[in-house]
């Protein structure tokens, strides 16, 4: 592992911001007020709806349409997944981040295969959220070292041969998502990796969509195949 | 008259006869009368007879009491002697022995029950005081019984020849004799007798082995016949006596049948019924037809019985005649033919020889060939012993593993529940106090306050994950290290340079792991904030058994009054505090306008890495 890390400019859209309409589901109110505000900062004029409950966030889900929605994993009555499904399937244009105080793959890569967009930990210095929320609404979600690894084992899993019963459209990653992935998870930037491989750091921001998609696709095959396999569909 | 002719005839024989056999005498005739008083019968026709004077053929039909009287000249010589006895090689059943007219020895009963003194040799003193010089009368009372009531010539009456002489010459052909007809045979019949009983107790507790319980039958059997041996004043009289060995011998051919039969392996049922019914018939037949005949009818039974033995012993060499059983045919054979010579020669009388040393083989063979079996016996033991031990070791085997298992699933289950634990721990603390921490992160306007809460928090991860969590694999460790440090350095205007070997395959305990985090996190963050270092670099090494990671870079390096603040924002004091519970190590160089070296030594997760 060796390389030289860029200092990497960010270009903060100032001016009209993309993400309009803007869903905060958080329980704790002081946390709710801190996202709000940092929210606010990253995308000055945005709609925010705020909600406390699973429930009330799926109500609002159903009633207003999304650019964006930051959604905690431990809720009251209920998990912040159950929302990303939600929003998943009656908005899919719209992009979920889980905001959580979780920073184990084992909360985390449920959200992400049920649709989320990345994922904040909410301890974090301030500026670097900030930063992630830039990226995010910039088409580039943040993927960390121990996600990587956790896609790229559920990928190698599943990309072993299955019996012919079970054939599904197999989703698997390609030889530049894998690479790209593998890059990542030994610990290198997306700027990086782009310099490393020739491409744009669009292209690799790209990868990595395609790498949550395809996570989030082959997780639906998967719970559509035992859905058929217990009967649900005929 | 004609007394004192056969008397003086006898006694120039005895005179003739002395100068032969030095200081002994040898009186091989006598003159007898039957008589049942206490004396020598004075009037009765006495005749002259030679000895041994066997009375079946002396005298057949004879049964009661004889008188023997011998006249011999007591000679200096045999006075010088010493003692002067009378030996009698064999009397049979009993006698008195009176010299002058005087008792000077008696064997027993001399009516019936009679004594059975017909083994045993007699040696009887002659007390000085009663010979008389010149001729002395020796009168022997003999009592015995007709060759027909009994079962064996041996048994019936007669009495062999004399010889007089000095008791300490005599003494030791007597003791020859007794040894042979009576000791040898005494001890032989114990130690068969011992034998015998072990056996049949060694088949009777294993089913299986019945043919040793048959042949300890036989040895018990044959040692049972020489009781008389033992006993010699029968409790049951005579008859009763004859009758009991003849059945003793119809029990001992049962014995030897059934061992034949069982010993190749098979079982007829009849015979387990004729057997037994002949035991009892014998007995029975021979009480019905009276003592007169028991000889006739014992000679038929004794046929019968050699018959069905014969029958069996065919049956047997029929079905185990193979070379492995050669050694226990050689000797059941020689057992038989040294039994029917015992039996035949003591039924006819001829051979007195063969039939003493028959009598003698008999049980030596008995002996030897149930040794012989005993040890089969151990042999065939020896692989059920080892089959017993290899199945005590499979079951111990299979013990083991089932324990072995059983712990497995008991840890197994120990762990499922730690983890279930764990996790509930875990995500009761992230909503409680996490959260509580997390509010104070965001919402304190103290950046010191926000740095501890946010340290608190990290604390309690480590408290939750450290402590129970798996171990990092070092590989996984630095990309995660990589990643943030990169980022932040860059977002920070500083270039960074990552140098690490490829591919580690050592892992960092879940403390470990964390503590070497945050160390990583503060360094870096003193680097952004406080060094004003354009350069960062990184470099990841493993050295003996430790992980090390050296952080420098080009800034200003930490002034004292530098150092102060960061130590109360606590800085480089915490990494090193760190570093410490680790069993490890942070040193931190640094001089103004040098920049700031930092090397981090964490020892490696020494469970693993030994792999």
């Amino acid at each position: 592992m060796n390389g030289h890390g860029h200092a990497d400019n960010i270009e903060i859209a100032h001016g009209v911001s993309p993400m309009k309409t803007i869903l905060l589901l958080e329980d704790l109110p002081e946390i709710r007020a801190w996202l709000r505000k940092l929210v606010l900062e990253v995308f000055p004029g945005a709609q925010l709806s705020e909600s406390a409950r699973v429930h009330d966030a799926i109500e609002l889900v159903k009633a207003i349409k999304f650019d964006l929605a930051l959604i905690d994993l431990g809720l009251p009555d209920g998990s912040g997944v159950d929302v990303v499904t939600q929003l998943r399937d009656v908005q899919p244009e719209a992009q979920s981040v889980v905001v959580t105080i979780h920073d184990d793959d084992e909360h985390l890569f449920p959200a992400l295969q049920a649709g989320a967009f990345g994922y904040i930990l909410k301890e974090q210095p301030r500026e670097l959220i900030t930063e992630q929320l830039h990226r995010i609404s910039q088409g580039e979600p943040p993927l960390s070292p121990s996600i990587a690894r956790r896609v790229m084992a559920y990928f190698s899993v599943k990309t072993k041969p299955q019996p012919a019963a079970n054939a599904v459209p197999i989703v698997s990653l390609t030889e530049r998502e894998s690479e790209v992935l593998l890059r990542v998870a030994k610990g290198y930037t997306l700027p990086e990796i782009g310099v490393q491989l020739g491409l744009s750091r669009h292209t690799i921001a790209d990868y990595v969509k395609q790498i949550y998609r395809k996570l989030n696709v082959s997780s639906r095959a998967e719970v559509a195949l035992e859905a058929q396999r217990m009967g649900l569909f005929g | 008259m004609r007394h004192s002719v056969i008397l003086a005839l006898v006694s120039w024989l005895v005179l003739l006869a002395l100068p032969a056999v030095a200081q002994t005498l040898d009186i091989r005739g006598a003159i007898a009368a039957p008589g049942d008083g206490p004396a020598f019968p004075a009037g009765a026709p006495a005749v002259q007879v030679t000895l041994p004077d066997e009375w079946a053929r002396t005298r057949p039909g004879f049964a009661g009491t004889l008188w023997y009287r011998v006249r011999f000249e007591s000679a200096a010589a045999l006075e010088r002697g010493g003692l002067p006895a009378l030996y009698i090689a064999e009397v049979c059943s009993n006698l008195e022995v009176h010299l002058n007219g005087q008792l000077v020895q008696s064997g027993g009963r001399m009516t019936e029950p009679l004594t059975d003194n017909c083994n045993r040799p007699q040696l009887v003193a002659l007390p000085p005081a009663l010979l008389r010089p010149g001729f002395n009368d020796l009168d022997l009372r003999v009592a015995g019984h007709e060759l027909a009531e009994v079962g064996s010539r041996r048994r019936a009456g007669r009495l062999s020849a004399l010889a007089i002489g000095p008791q300490s010459a005599l003494a030791a052909r007597h003791a020859r004799l007794e040894a042979l007809q009576v000791g040898a045979p005494q001890a032989l019949g114990a130690t068969l007798l011992l034998l015998g009983g072990f056996m049949v107790w060694l088949g009777f507790i294993q089913h299986s082995k019945g043919h040793l319980a048959w042949f300890g039958a036989l040895s018990v059997g044959w040692a049972l016949f020489d009781v008389r041996l033992w006993l010699r004043n029968s409790p049951l009289g005579h008859a009763a006596t004859e009758i009991l060995y003849c059945a003793l011998l119809g029990l001992v051919a049962w014995a030897a049948v059934q061992f034949l039969l069982r010993h190749a392996g098979v079982r007829y049922k009849p015979v387990n019924v004729l057997l037994p019914l002949q035991c009892a018939l014998l007995p029975l037949s021979l009480l019905l037809v009276g003592a007169q005949n028991l000889r006739t009818v014992a000679a038929v039974w004794y046929g019968i019985l050699a018959l069905e033995v014969v029958v069996a012993a065919a049956v047997w060499h029929r079905l185990k005649g193979g070379r492995t059983e050669q050694p226990l045919a050689v000797m059941l054979a020689a057992t038989a033919v040294a039994g029917v010579i015992a039996f035949a020669a003591q039924w006819s009388g001829a051979l007195p020889v063969a039939a003493q040393l028959a009598q003698l083989v008999v049980p030596i063979l008995l002996v030897l060939t149930g040794l012989h079996l005993v040890q089969r016996q151990g042999h065939a033991l020896q692989p059920a012993a080892q089959d017993r031990l290899l199945l005590e070791q499979r079951v111990r085997e299979a013990t083991a593993e089932i324990e072995h298992d059983f712990r497995q699933l008991a840890e197994l289950r120990v762990e499922q529940v730690t983890e279930r634990e764990r996790k509930r721990i875990a995500a009761d603390l992230h909503d409680d106090l996490g959260a509580k921490l997390l509010t104070i992160v965001h919402t304190s306007d103290s950046e010191r306050i926000s740095t501890l809460a946010r340290e608190a928090l990290e604390e309690m991860r480590l408290s939750v994950r450290g402590l129970t969590g798996k171990p990092v694999r070092l590989a996984d460790a630095l990309g995660d290290w990589r990643a943030e440090v990169v980022s932040r350095l860059a977002q920070a205007g500083i270039e960074g340079e990552w140098v690490a070997p490829e591919d580690l395959p050592q892992t960092l305990s879940a403390r470990a792991y964390v503590q070497t985090t945050r160390i990583l996190r503060e360094a870096t963050s003193n680097i952004i904030k406080h060094s004003g270092a354009s350069l960062c670099s990184v470099t990841a090494s493993i050295a003996d058994g430790d992980f090390q990671l050296v952080v420098q870079d080009n800034g200003d390096g930490i002034s004292n009054e530098i150092d102060q603040r960061l130590d109360r924002g606590h800085g480089l004091a915490s990494m090193k505090n760190r570093a410490k519970q680790l069993q490890g190590q942070c040193l931190v160089e640094s001089g103004t306008g040098y920049g700031t070296v930092i090397r981090l030594t964490v020892p490696l997760d020494r469970a693993i890495e030994g792999s």
